[in-house]
């Protein structure tokens, strides 16, 4: 595949111009959406998210034995990939092995940062319209689904703050010499190896800092490994400063307006 | 057992609000006039890798997103279609597989209508039905239940039946656009979801933009990849009011005698008949040099109905109430009378009270009097169309 790996090696920038170790832009708003108990936009880039929760509630649609789901509240997480949001129009059917795949790893992720023994015999449903995709599509979704669930009031011990990291080869193209770069656009996403993680806790004095999600399809050296989730963690820590932002300037402007 | 409608009102709720309803003028729940529409929250161009997108947000929380998609495709049978062009037969058989032409379907009595639809008819043999793809997504339900088809099949009839919109598609005898218009509705329906996702396809489809054509004639096309220089679906005007549109869908209702505009769910439980009408504005180039001249510049082009279409209003589903002079378990006088009464005698009294004193769900089809007044004021001059389409044309593209 054509990496522009060149480009890289000369001025150590890449496609869009960012160093190594940029961020896109990360612009998300909360409370969106009237209707919904929680919701979320959040554009990582040109990924946009839309994210909605309802619940915690009764499991809907009778089925049967629904009542018993054991102690603690069941997190259900729906992903629709909208037609119009790749480069071509392509319509997903629900059950898409890779949506599939998403879906799981969002709702195992936030089962356990939830504090879902508060609600036992309930279901909270996040339900995640992809609107646009350009890359880390699954970190987008874990961060936009972090802000719904605050918005919605669900307790939960910490953010979950998502980020990819990638390993490009570095200028000499020798082999002990890397770059890892961080949150990966569409294109990178192609081209080079990457994973997807997914922390909690923010270390010393803000709650233990433990990795939530590690998602890697694609093959890579071992000996980057390291380097690439140090990065990656670090990244993480980014963007969840960039979430709290968000929150409490939306809690800000609530607090404003109840006052006034 | 009362079915299962998902409309949490009893049958005495149900009454009542069927009587304010049928006032004059009608007591809306939410205080508004008939004519008037929720507010609403509406933006365009909010997706970089659309054609054209819309999102509206109505004041109740339910939100829709349309994104426009354009593709070129080849026409299949290029050769044919080119022998067809002097071959009537071939024609009417190239016609679209769902037979809507802009001429055939305007049988509908309506005065504010212009006569020139065979004109029409004969410009939009360029383009064809199938080049345009509609696709409902509603959260909760499969593609393939009955909502989202049905929706689809009303607003692709919409779009087809103006004729417009289908010759914008074509680029030459070998070529044209391919457009799907993807309907995502992001909240739960909470009111019968037609309004919003007809409004935002026609904010969607104005703001859709096609790169513009470098290659002339029956060349391969080509296309300039400046976005800046890319040309509008609809394209705009100086005089906004003179704009070529994309068709909008209203939901209109009734109850009795009266007509009320934009229902909301609770209304729509107690609805007489309900209707979605099809409307657009005629365009520019039909009517005459001197229909223009005498335009006001605040009297944009007539609007005429373009697609009508009953909808089973889901008051037919409620319970209805019991009279008192049946109720057995009332326990006193009456009741112990209508024990001894057979279940023929409580047939008739059932019926003869029907509506009277309690809530029965409305039977029976709309009367062509008030399906006469529903158009009329869709479409007559300063009608509840043009105050939807002045509306609009407050959002920014």
């Amino acid at each position: 595949m054509p990496l522009d790996t060149s480009t890289y090696a000369l001025a150590h920038l890449r496609l869009d111009g960012r160093r190594w170790n940029e961020l896109r832009r990360l612009h998300a708003q909360i409370s969106t959406q009237a209707a919904a108990d929680g919701s979320s936009y959040l554009e990582q880039g040109n990924t946009k998210v839309l994210c909605t929760v309802s619940g915690p509630q009764e499991q809907k649609g009778g089925r049967g034995g629904a009542r018993d789901q054991g102690n603690e509240a069941k997190v259900d997480v729906e992903m629709n990939i909208a037609a119009f949001s790749g480069m071509d129009r392509k319509r997903r059917a629900r059950s898409d092995k890779r949506v599939q795949e998403m879906q799981v790893t969002i709702a195992s992720a936030f089962q356990s940062t939830l504090f879902t023994h508060l609600f036992p015999h309930s279901t909270i449903t996040v339900t995640l319209h992809i609107l646009s995709q350009d890359g880390s599509l699954l970190a987008a979704c874990l961060n936009a689904a972090t802000l719904a669930l605050i918005d919605a009031g669900i307790p939960m011990s910490d953010y979950i703050s998502s980020v990819t990291v990638a390993s490009a080869p570095s200028s000499d193209q020798s082999l002990d010499e890397m770059d890892p770069l961080l949150d990966l656009n569409g294109l990178e996403e192609q081209e080079l190896p990457f994973m997807t993680v997914g922390t909690c806790g923010r270390g010393p004095g803000g709650g233990e800092e433990k990795v939530m999600v590690l998602v890697m399809e694609t093959k890579v050296q071992m000996a980057r490994l390291e380097a690439m989730l140090s990065v990656g963690i670090d990244g993480c820590k980014q963007v969840r400063g960039i979430l709290d932002g968000v929150v409490r300037s939306h809690g800000k402007r609530v607090l404003e307006s109840k006052v006034s | 057992m009362a079915p299962y409608t998902g409309i949490p009102l009893s049958p005495a709720e149900l009454s009542y609000l069927h009587t304010s309803l049928s006032q004059h003028p009608p007591i809306r729940p939410d205080a508004r006039s008939p004519t008037a529409f929720r507010p609403l929250i509406a933006e365009t161009d909010i997706l970089p890798a659309a054609n054209g997108s819309a999102r509206i947000c109505f004041a109740d929380g339910t939100e829709a997103i349309v994104g426009v998609k354009a593709e070129v495709e080849k026409t299949p049978s290029a050769s044919s279609h080119s022998i067809n062009s002097h071959s009537i037969n071939g024609e009417v058989a190239d016609e679209g597989v769902r037979g809507l032409g802009s001429g055939g379907v305007r049988d509908v009595e309506d005065d504010g209508m212009d006569v020139d639809g065979g004109e029409d008819g004969k410009q939009s043999s360029k383009g064809r039905d199938e080049w345009l793809e509609v696709a409902i997504d509603i959260p909760g339900m499969r593609d393939d239940d009955a909502l989202p088809v049905f929706l689809s099949a009303m607003l692709t009839e919409a779009l087809l039946a103006d004729g417009a919109l289908k010759d914008k598609l074509y680029i030459n005898t070998r070529f044209h656009w391919r457009l799907y218009i993807d309907i995502l509705l992001l909240s739960l329906p909470l009111s019968y979801p037609l309004p919003l996702l007809s409004l935002t396809t026609h904010l969607a489809l104005l703001a859709t933009r096609l790169p513009a054509l470098v290659s002339e004639k029956d060349e391969d096309p080509l296309f300039n990849d400046d976005w800046e220089a890319s040309t509008h679906l609809y394209p705009p005007t100086k005089d906004e009011t003179a704009r070529q549109k994309p068709p909008i869908t209203l939901l209109v209702m009734s109850v009795g005698e009266n007509i009320l505009f934009d229902p909301s769910r609770e209304e729509l439980a107690v609805a007489d008949a309900v209707v979605a009408i099809s409307v657009t504005q005629s365009h520019t180039n039909t009517t005459g040099p001197d229909a223009d001249a005498d335009a006001d510049a605040d009297s944009p082009n007539p609007l005429h109905l373009i697609a009508l279409r009953t909808i089973d209003p889901p008051s037919r589903l409620t319970a209805a109430g019991l009279p008192n002079s049946l109720n057995t378990s009332a326990g006193a006088g009456a009741g112990a009378a209508s024990q001894s009464l057979s279940s023929v005698e409580v047939a008739v009294t059932r019926e003869k009270d029907q509506g009277v004193s309690v809530w029965r769900p409305p039977r029976g089809g709309v009367k062509r009097a008030v399906l006469a007044r529903m158009i009329k004021m869709v479409v007559q001059a300063g009608g509840v169309g043009e105050e939807v389409l002045g509306g609009l044309r407050g959002v920014e593209i």
